[in-house]
């Protein structure tokens, strides 16, 4: 045998190992994923009867249902308020102090960047009990600022960090035109610098919408009028209740995570950059 | 009101120059000022109080009493069940910093070459990223229900019957899946990490290892296990943080049962907290919690990232 077939036999063989690996671990994350989405459509009798197989028909029952009984329209709607409202504030919020932190000279500018970054080591999950205090302290408990105000609050270090690289980015040069036109300082800043800024927002605003629409443990403590629930706040709650409605659930689940899952396939790569943002330049 | 005064003494040009030079060293504070306001209110003052907190018995409602640090003496000297809970927070962390990054690491060497779909991997493989704690910990409730689960059934269908197992029932066995599920949620994740990583180390190299004589199995542990070093002292970081902080899957899944079989600090904090209203002590568990993080990362830190590489 010639070391030129041996050579052509390991690059085949190397190849079908490479995507044998792959392929398992993509399987093993997907096909959950689908089976979840499978088994929303198959009646009470094929839940039992026909755990992985395909669904016999499409039995669109348990949407109806649970859109009815576990309220997913009035949780889809409060996720909705809470995650737009706490992208706003942050991307408002952080985009001052980051271009601060890049660009004006203040007394003590390094040591307060410098305490914000430091939170990043602190999970917010550590604080929870005198965060209880503050919000019921305020009267905020069971309103939608009771989680808003809280996760700008937790999503501000990171997004600082994150638009204050960004900002430093940009050329000086760009500000300087603007300035010598006679922009101030601000106009400079929202009508030059924040128009050539959409990748970081961009980055910045998935970050801050994901956590804050699948984020459970702030809810679990801080919304008890069940018409407030959030979507992980209002499935969890759905499943003690319904624990025998397997289909309902299903359903239920299927609602939540499927309209997310489409909006990061089409913007991929946009999700993923924004995702690992932290992790990559920190 | 005093710049007026001022201004009436002083000749007109300072006065102008004071006030811009004021401005200007004003201005930059409004900039930040309702980023602080946040922050402190919502993120420094809790962190603050917490610690106040720690020292007080305290109901939520009642006025506090200060208790020194008895809350800290019982966590550490009578409470068995904390340090059960944080022996599983070890095996969880253990189990899942494991588990991530070997298979990250494998996954990003095989997918960082020519590979056709690959875009399609790398998309499925992030995909749980995206979902909540609460959708991943309530399927996989359902994939591991003994008698209709997905994971039982096809394990029956592969004529391995003897092999299902009540996967959250049984005390030996769940924390090991909770683990699983963890590793289940993340794995694409730090796969990404480490193909950012992988980018940057410089294809001559490569060459001439080739050029050496080394195989890819050489080229592997030799050249870049150790060039991915930085990325991976990020890796186990994050995930050694998340493993520490496990709340959401477990509260979710087995709520720290069957009999403390996967109970962790924070849903020991959680339940002394606001099941039994012990906040001071609820927050003594939690502050002990975030030292051991601040010290077992800082000192992961030191111990992996090892000399630094220049090319």
């Amino acid at each position: 045998m010639s070391t030129e077939m041996t050579l052509r036999r390991a690059r085949i063989f190397g190849g079908t190992v490479r995507y044998g690996v792959v392929g398992l671990a993509t399987l093993v994350v997907g096909y959950p994923v689908l089976w979840m989405v499978l088994q929303s459509f198959k009646t009470k009798f094929e839940l039992y009867s026909n755990v992985w197989g395909l669904p016999q028909q499409l039995f669109l029952d348990n949407y109806v249902q649970a859109w009815r009984i576990a309220r997913m329209g009035t949780y889809i709607l409060n996720s909705l308020i809470v995650s737009v409202s706490t992208v706003a504030i942050v991307l408002v919020v952080a985009s001052l102090a980051g271009y601060a932190f890049a660009r004006l000279r203040f007394r003590g500018r390094e040591l307060l960047f410098y305490t914000f970054v430091f939170t990043l080591i602190v999970p917010v999950q550590v604080t929870i009990i005198p965060l209880y205090a503050v919000v019921s302290g305020l009267g905020l408990s069971n309103t939608y600022l009771a989680l808003i105000l809280p996760y700008a609050a937790a999503g501000l270090p990171l997004s600082i960090f994150l638009l204050r690289a960004f900002f430093q980015s940009v050329p000086r040069e760009i500000e300087e035109a603007a300035r010598i036109d006679g922009c101030t300082e601000f106009a400079a800043f929202t009508r030059v610098v924040l128009p050539i800024s959409g990748p970081g927002l961009a980055t910045v605003t998935i970050l801050q919408f994901l956590g804050a629409w699948n984020e459970f443990l702030l809810a679990l403590i801080f919304i008890r009028n069940p018409s407030l629930r959030t979507i992980p706040l209002g499935l969890q709650a759905f499943f003690f209740e319904y624990s025998v409605e397997w289909g309902y659930l299903f359903a239920a689940l299927t609602m939540a995570t499927v309209p997310v899952i489409v909006v990061y396939v089409l913007m991929q790569r946009q999700f993923i950059k924004g995702l690992t943002a932290g992790a990559v330049t920190g | 009101m005093t710049r007026s005064v001022a201004g009436a003494q002083a000749p007109a040009r300072p006065r102008v120059m004071t006030s811009a030079w004021r401005s200007a060293r004003l201005t930059p504070y409004l900039w930040v000022l309702p980023a602080v306001a946040l922050f402190v209110v919502f993120r420094l003052y809790p962190l603050a109080f917490g610690l106040y907190l720690s020292l007080n018995e305290w109901d939520g409602i009642q006025p506090m009493v200060f208790r020194g640090l008895a809350n800290y003496r019982q966590a550490l000297f009578e409470d068995a069940v904390f340090w059960l809970a944080l022996w599983h927070n070890v095996v969880f962390a253990v189990g899942t910093v494991v588990g991530k990054n070997v298979i990250a690491i494998v996954l990003a060497v095989l997918l960082n070459a020519e590979l056709r779909g690959r875009t399609f991997f790398r998309t499925t493989l992030f995909m749980p990223v995206v979902m909540s704690f609460v959708v991943v910990g309530l399927l996989w409730g359902w994939i591991f229900n003994y008698q209709f689960g997905l994971l039982n059934n096809l394990l029956a269908a592969a004529g391995l019957e003897s092999w299902r197992t009540d996967w959250l029932g049984d005390p030996g066995i769940a924390l090991l899946s909770l683990i699983g599920v963890d590793v289940w949620k993340w794995y694409g994740f730090h796969m990404v990490i480490y193909l950012a990583g992988l980018q940057t180390i410089p294809a001559v190299l490569y060459e001439a290892a080739i050029i050496d004589g080394a195989s890819a199995w050489q080229q592997f542990w030799r050249l870049t296990l150790p060039l991915l070093r930085p990325i991976a002292v990020v890796n186990v970081t994050l995930a050694l943080m998340g493993a520490f902080n496990v709340f959401d899957l477990i509260y979710v899944m087995t709520q720290g049962g069957p009999a403390n079989a996967t109970n962790v600090v924070m849903i020991h904090a959680y339940l002394q907290g606001f099941k039994f209203y012990l906040m001071g002590y609820a927050s003594a568990i939690s502050y002990v919690l975030m030292g051991i993080v601040i010290v077992l990362s800082g000192l992961q830190i030191r111990l992996l990232r090892g000399e630094s590489y220049e090319y």
